[in-house]
């Protein structure tokens, strides 16, 4: 069911923490919220879930308003980072929890009664039944009448999505559900959850601060920071179409350069170099701002976009090495450009490095001096002042590049 | 490592024995005929013959009665107690509401008075509602001094339950009243067992109340009935001590039962960390 949030807002008081975000996701979408902490993407998801008020704005959930219900009215399930499950209840109550408690009585409020009640609910052949084939489909059939607590962080964990996931809700919303997890089993685990979103399909919300998972797992991706919407897209149209100076730099490890450089026509001015922008490449309106023709913008260059040539070979940007990691399959290297400003933070606080990717193992030391050829094929760039997005490579239609084969586009 | 361990076992003794001492010698007491319990060296040693006193303890006095009222009094006062503070406690923890601060400190303050001093205007009070010479005059009485304690201790039990365990609840379709009874009751059943504990405890000791509201013998509690040995002119010594033996059982048969409860750890595994 497509989930949209119009104008959402949310304040304690004076503070804002969620300012005016709107975005829609169609039917069987994988929606990531990402941002750094504090960006306000859990709240975001707990205003969806309910358990925290809108202050203004609305929430819809298959074309129903649905801000104004109780979390239970809501038909979402949610997972936490903690898991939450109940500690005092087998593995099979907590995953049958939701279950009775959709028939709920308030007779099942009387100690004994209740709880033979509870039982009959948990026993009946459907109940039972759901139950058993959840948790054979996580794996979790033999843990099955065991506490939470005797259990591994990974089967905690799948407990919990086996509770969201027997109610059949018609979306689920996660908070960071594999953080807790150690790096191997978040692998495993991200994996699961995305063959899980195919197999059951529904809406998926997903909150991260990792990247990674939010390009492996997510259809779509919304980035906040500081309670707003930086930009909503596809993974591949953040990565390759960033909106600002923020996004290019938060998505992508090692991020991307932001390197100081003027653009003339058909034309970037990077130091002394002047380098053709490809064919076909938006450009800045020209010189709207400074009415000389020309306009002051941060190239943004992925690290691979560099390649390491001799010194003052051709149109090369001059630099020195001042750090080299290898890292396996590529070496990352830091080198220093000689008079030319570089950005590390999305405010533009003036550096002179660039980081460089290159594969297999490099033999360059520090200290030594190197070209830089830029490769402008996968470039943006963005207005010195705003920061924002004001050309890049050539036009191209991302919408419908969702890891989902074919994903229904929000209209 | 050996000598600390040695050096703990002492104290551990050492504070056993000043803690049992006084019931042991209680027992030695009540088994004492009565012409040497005023002897110059007391005997250390029980007179196992004089094992009789306490059926006499039974059969001579109302001890059975005075027992199965104190009874009443302690299970009443801990059930209301209990039933009493659940809700408030969880307010008091999980609610924002105006005045909640001053409610929680007007609860401490009414531990702050003694029970003395409330003695006339409740038995002014007790007066007109008809409670006088009644076990539930009695029981309400006493809840009215264990509520504030045992909300406090609840509402700290309360607080260390994760919020997120009763989101899942709320999300899952319970209740406010669903959340505390199925999920928050049964995370805080160790200090449940504690909070009964104490409420069992003054009810089951609670003297002046019981003094003052009773006088039908017939529903007198152990602790008066034990004091009512003390005469004028004589005091049983021997069966005042078997009595008080036979009044500290019960209490303390209540705690080991309760006690298996109070142990830690029952919401570990419900969240991470």
């Amino acid at each position: 069911m497509a989930i949209k949030l119009e104008n959402v807002t949310k304040s304690f008081g004076a503070l804002t923490v969620i300012d005016n975000v709107s975005l829609e996701v169609g039917d069987d979408e994988f929606l990531v919220l990402l941002g750094p902490s504090g960006c306000g993407k859990s709240t975001i998801l707990r205003m969806i879930a309910g358990l925290e008020t809108v202050s203004s704005g609305q929430i819809h959930l298959g074309g129903k308003r649905v801000d104004q219900l109780p979390p239970s009215g809501r038909d979402m399930a949610f997972v936490f980072q903690s898991y939450a499950l109940y500690p005092h209840m087998t593995v099979r109550r907590n995953i049958a929890f939701p279950l009775i408690m959709r028939q709920f009585r308030w007779w099942f409020h009387i100690p004994v009664i209740g709880d033979l009640f509870k039982r009959r609910i948990e026993n009946s052949p459907e109940v039972r039944g759901l139950v058993e084939r959840t948790a054979d489909m996580l794996a979790l059939t033999k843990v099955l009448d065991r506490h939470p607590r005797t259990l591994s962080g990974g089967q905690r964990q799948r407990v919990a999505l086996g509770r969201a996931m027997v109610r059949q809700p018609s979306a689920f919303l996660m908070d960071e559900p594999l953080s807790n997890l150690d790096a191997k089993l978040r692998t495993a685990m991200r994996a699961e959850i995305t063959q899980l979103h195919q197999r059951v399909g529904g809406n998926f919300v997903y909150v991260t601060h990792d990247q990674i998972e939010a390009m492996t797992m997510g259809t779509r991706i919304a980035l906040m920071r500081d309670g707003s919407l930086q930009q909503f897209g596809t993974p591949r149209e953040i990565y390759e179409k960033p909106a600002n100076t923020y996004v290019a730099r938060f998505i992508g490890t090692p991020p991307m350069n932001l390197i100081e450089a003027e653009v003339e026509g058909m034309t970037v001015r990077v130091g002394t170099s002047v380098l053709p922008l490809p064919d076909g490449a938006e450009r800045p309106v020209s010189g709207a701002a400074s009415g000389t023709g020309r306009s002051r913008v941060w190239l943004g260059l992925r690290p691979g976009a560099f390649g390491i040539v001799p010194p003052g070979q051709g149109k090369s940007l001059a630099g020195t090495v001042t750090l080299v990691e290898h890292v396996g399959a590529e070496s990352l290297i830091s080198v220093k450009l000689s008079g030319i400003r570089t950005a590390h933070d999305d405010d533009g606080a003036p550096t002179d490095e660039v980081m460089v990717s290159v594969p297999g193992y490099s033999e360059l030391r520090v200290g030594e001096a190197v070209g830089l050829d830029c490769h402008l094929k996968d470039f943006s760039l963005f207005d010195q002042d705003s920061g924002l997005r004001v050309g890049g490579r050539a036009a191209e239609d991302f919408t419908t590049n969702g890891r989902v084969g074919a994903i229904r586009t929000a209209s | 490592m050996i000598k600390t361990h040695t050096a703990r076992l002492i104290a551990v003794l050492a504070l056993l024995g000043v803690a049992a001492f006084p019931l042991y010698w209680m027992f030695v007491t009540s088994l004492t005929p009565s012409e040497q319990l005023f002897s110059p060296s007391p005997r250390m040693l029980p007179t196992l013959s004089q094992i009789a006193t306490y059926a006499d303890a039974f059969t001579e006095t109302s001890l059975r009665l005075w027992l199965v009222n104190s009874l009443i009094v302690a299970v009443g006062t801990t059930a209301l107690s209990i039933g009493l503070a659940v809700l408030p406690a969880y307010a008091l923890s999980r609610l924002d509401f105006r005045g909640k601060l001053l409610l929680g400190f007007a609860l401490f303050m009414t531990q702050m008075l003694p029970e003395a001093m409330l003695v006339v205007p409740l038995y002014d009070i007790f007066t007109q509602l008809s409670l006088l010479n009644t076990l539930l005059g009695l029981i309400l009485a006493n809840t009215a001094f264990t509520v504030p304690v045992v909300t406090w201790i609840l509402k700290g039990a309360i607080d260390g339950v994760p919020s997120e365990i009763e989101e899942a609840a709320r999300i899952d379709g319970c209740s406010r009243l669903g959340i505390v009874l199925a999920v928050v009751l049964p995370l805080i059943a160790p200090t449940l067992a504690a909070a009964a504990v104490i409420a069992f405890f003054h009810g089951w000791n609670e003297y002046v109340f019981a003094q003052t509201f009773i006088s039908d013998d017939t529903l007198r509690t152990a602790s008066v009935g034990l004091a009512s040995f003390v005469g004028e002119l004589s005091t049983p010594v021997h069966t005042v001590m078997a009595v008080g033996i036979v009044y500290t059982l019960p209490a303390v048969v209540f705690y080991l039962f309760v006690q298996r409860y109070v142990v830690a750890g029952m919401t570990s595994g419900g969240v991470k960390g």
